[in-house]
């Protein structure tokens, strides 16, 4: 049995923290999440995580200084920065502070899953010699590696559309009247009660 | 306000090219049905220019395709599955389409590169895209040389049953023609859609929604 790899999201945006566990859980992945720098540093003060994925623009501390702070701390753990829109002069210090990828907003469920699965240390051959030293490109940003199952799935779901599309259409007005009904059995009811 | 690019340049191409090439049709097809009472064109050049463009746009339709195949855009052609929030997100939409927009009401949907259309957007380009443009090119190059696609004509039910799916089709797509630049025109200023499917940006009101991972 594999144990869970835990995940720390740092982000004031509670919903990014949602997605990430949306896509993660039950992946072999546990998401935990901080709303800001310090109470990122605080959890990974207390606990180990196998990787941490921070935006940028918080409120107090940035993004780029949580992860010299873990990089400092903690060299051998991979940091993932969730850039906005335009940022290269971000990406630079970023870099500088030796993180392992990033990933640009929006994102999809693939980018996180694949940039989850990609920055463990298990899946980056040599990584963990040469983790303080040579920080990774940034080889996963903006796209994502191609992958046959994805592929096969985001096609299958393409051409089965059109068809899950004329059945939402064909059920709708069986669901109106049923919703109908309902309403009418219940405000009947009611009634009967009332008496 | 800040701009999101949603339609990327093979998507804005394959659009206007196939807008341009929908009307010659339509324009032409209802030339060579009405050739009795009709005579802009000849009936032969009318033919002609029909079957042309015809096999221009199943040509053209194959970037769009293409496109969305090979890239992860490909996501804002997948289906929602689950229908309880498909129906809310249809409903509202209808709303605020029907009565909302009138009042001045916020839109509900918000686009994301990811999720550009909303409920009712998704599902007719879904239709419209995947499986009634496709079928109007194959009735119609079935009816492009009957003898030489005598099986499969067949197989569809006769000559008469592709010729009527041909025609119903172009009646739908003579309605959609209206319809969809009208509702194109409904962003928050009349023509910022149609400069979004022009230049690939699509203004947005509010913070980008920060994920579609949902
Ligand atoms: C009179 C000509 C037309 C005009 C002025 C027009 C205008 C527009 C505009 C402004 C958009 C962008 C807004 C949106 O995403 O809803 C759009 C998108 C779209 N239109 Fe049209 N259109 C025309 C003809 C057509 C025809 C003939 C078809 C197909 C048979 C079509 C299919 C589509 C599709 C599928 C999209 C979404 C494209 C994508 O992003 O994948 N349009 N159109």
């Amino acid at each position: 049995m594999t144990t869970l790899k835990k995940i720390l999201v740092v982000d004031d945006d509670p919903v990014v923290g949602k997605s990430f566990d949306r896509v993660l859980s039950g992946k072999g992945y546990a998401v935990i999440t901080a709303r800001d720098g310090q109470e990122a540093l605080d959890k990974l003060a207390r606990e180990d995580y196998d990787a941490v994925f921070t935006d940028i623009k918080m409120p107090g501390m940035s993004g780029i200084e949580v992860a010299a702070r873990v990089k400092t701390t903690r060299p051998w753990l991979p940091v993932v920065i969730v850039t906005g829109y335009g940022s290269d002069a971000n990406e630079a210090a970023a870099r500088k502070a030796g993180v392992a990828a990033f990933l640009r907003k929006p994102l999809s469920p693939e980018m996180i899953e694949d940039s989850a699965h990609a920055v463990m240390p298990e899946n980056r051959p040599g990584a963990a010699a040469t983790a303080v030293a040579s920080p990774m490109p940034a080889a996963l940003a903006p796209g994502v590696p191609w992958r046959v199952g994805t592929f096969a799935r985001n096609v299958g779901l393409f051409f089965a559309a059109p068809f899950i599309g004329l059945a939402y259409v064909i059920a709708l007005p069986f669901i109106g009247l049923g919703m109908l009904a309902w309403r009418g059995y219940q405000a009947l009811a009611k009634r009967e009660q009332a008496k | 306000m800040h701009k999101l690019y949603v339609h990327p340049l093979p998507v804005r191409i394959w659009h206007w090219i196939n807008a341009l090439g929908f009307i010659a049709l339509i324009l032409s097809g209802v030339q060579i049905r009405y050739s009795d009472i009709l005579a802009v064109l000849p009936f032969g050049l009318a033919v002609q220019l029909h079957n042309a463009i015809g096999f221009a746009l199943i040509g053209n339709y194959f970037i769009w395709l293409l496109f969305y195949l090979f890239t992860d855009k490909i996501k804002v052609y997948h289906p929602d599955l689950n229908p309880a929030r498909y129906y809310r997100d249809s409903l509202r939409q209808a709303a605020f389409y029907g009565y909302g927009i009138f009042k001045g009401r916020p839109n509900p949907h918000h686009v994301s590169v990811y999720r550009k259309f909303n409920a009712l957007q998704s599902i007719t380009y879904q239709i419209i895209m995947i499986l009634l443009v496709p079928l109007q090119f194959y009735t119609g190059l079935l009816l492009w040389d009957v003898n030489g696609f005598a099986g499969s004509i067949e197989l569809f039910g006769g000559v008469r049953m592709v010729s009527t799916v041909h025609v119903l089709l172009f009646i739908f797509f003579s309605a959609f023609i209206f319809i969809h630049p009208y509702l194109a025109s409904l962003g928050h200023t009349p023509t910022a859609h149609f400069k979004a499917m022009i230049t690939g940006y699509e203004e947005v009101e509010e913070e980008p929604v920060k994920d579609v991972a949902r």
